[in-house]
């Protein structure tokens, strides 16, 4: 055997040998991919808001959403936070006319959403069913998301809130972003929104809430029904929450 | 021109002087605070296991060294993948009442700051704590210290920071 032969041969063992070897490691690692089994398959929850069955002055979603999620409330416009609120628009332009209109606004859960792609830390993230959260453990408060999110539906905590109605229900605590989680800790338990029982309740039913790949629910049947628009849908942001009325 | 700076030999012995104080002194300093500081090992772990630990998720040693990777665990399939109905933060506090003794005592003495209870509700004290934490001028309502049964009661340590479902009564030991 003379020297080439020689490191043919033993070439060829090693790659051999270390492709043996290795095999079990590269399916173990493949089995690592696989992640928990998710529960939040097959569904993309979203929202149809009737502003024609929306009674003005009435504040019982907000109020209902401020309980559940002990959103802050400090009686100061600077602190305040907002997952719901209302807003009061007017056109622009005079000769469309001028009624005002009473909107709710709210985190419109965009299947594009800018917030979740600023989001440094990814504090904010879109769920497999399409709610967009925040993992308030991860957040840094840089607010980068509040400059992404063309809705305003974000806050910042800039103060600790002393109220702590709900118990069940984790605070936030100061200098994190928060926003509308479509009160994701019910919907996992099976319930419902606390603003849209608040609205059923009050007999208005104006907000609608379900899954929108289920083609037979109510939300899907409103939302491309061909009534409701969504804000601004041109620009691409895709927002699960549709407006009737506006 | 006087020239001190020059490694003469009289400087020279000056010099070794100093230095040898900086290497000497540290040195002398730890091994004295090493022989002081021998036999005064706190305690710092319970030692009562309860009965109704093995209804814990854990067994005591496991959650005493791994129970922030459970929780981090725990955390992750909550927030992320909607998985509900395991553990809670306040779920812990079902049993051990008591978070001065349940985390405190631990977390002080590792010097370990906690962040839970900013945000997470403990059944005890907690909310009053954080507010003095974070704004001593604002005051929660008040609350007594729990009632703790006189005779499970061990007489060495302070009333008050007795934890009743640590101190339940230790039988075989």
């Amino acid at each position: 055997m003379d020297r080439r032969d020689f490191l043919r041969k033993t070439g060829t063992a090693l790659a051999g040998a270390s492709g043996a070897l290795s095999l079990p490691v590269l399916t173990s690692c493949a089995d690592e991919t696989v992640h928990a089994d998710s529960v939040l398959e097959g569904k993309r929850w979203g929202m149809v808001i009737d502003l024609t069955r929306c009674r003005d002055g009435c504040t019982a979603c907000m109020d209902a959403c401020r309980k559940t999620n002990n959103v802050a409330f400090h009686d100061d416009a600077r602190w305040d936070v907002h997952w719901i609120r209302k807003a009061t628009i007017k056109p622009k332009d005079e000769s469309v006319g001028h009624e005002e209109k009473s909107v709710l606004l709210m985190c419109n859960h965009c299947d594009n959403p800018p917030c979740a792609q600023v989001c440094p830390v990814q504090a904010t993230y879109k769920r497999e069913d399409g709610i967009v959260v925040v993992d308030h453990h991860r957040c840094i408060g840089c607010r980068y998301c509040m400059i992404a999110c063309p809705y305003n539906a974000r806050f910042f905590n800039f103060k600790h809130n002393p109220d702590w109605p709900n118990k069940e229900y984790p605070q936030r605590s100061h200098g994190v972003v928060e926003s509308c989680n479509f009160c994701a800790h019910l919907l996992d338990q099976g319930k419902r929104p606390a603003c849209v029982e608040a609205c059923e309740s009050v007999g208005a039913g104006a907000l609608i809430f379900g899954n929108l790949n289920d083609r037979n629910s109510e939300v899907s049947r409103l939302a491309t029904g061909g009534f409701a628009k969504r804000i601004r849908d041109d620009w691409g942001t895709k927002p699960k929450v549709y407006y009737i009325g506006l | 021109m006087k020239r001190s700076t020059v490694l003469t030999e009289k400087n020279r012995i000056r010099w070794a002087t100093v230095f040898s104080f900086l290497i000497i002194l540290p040195l002398g300093l730890s091994v004295v605070g090493f022989v002081l500081s021998r036999g005064q090992e706190t305690e710092v772990f319970l030692e009562a296991p309860d009965p109704k630990w093995e209804a814990c998720y854990r067994d005591a040693e496991y959650m005493r060294y791994h129970h922030m990777d459970l929780l981090k665990d725990v955390r992750e399939e909550v927030v992320r993948f909607g998985i509900r109905g395991g553990l809670t933060l306040a779920g812990c506090g079902d049993c051990h009442t008591n978070r001065d003794q349940f985390c405190d005592r631990c977390h002080e003495a590792a010097s370990v700051r906690l962040d839970c209870y900013g945000c997470h509700y403990y059944p005890e004290r907690v909310a009053e704590r954080e507010l003095e934490r974070i704004n001593p001028t604002l005051q929660g309502p008040g609350q007594e210290p729990t009632e703790i049964d006189p005779a499970v009661q061990d007489p060495e340590q302070e009333p008050a920071r007795i934890d009743p479902a640590l101190q339940a009564p230790q039988e075989g030991r």
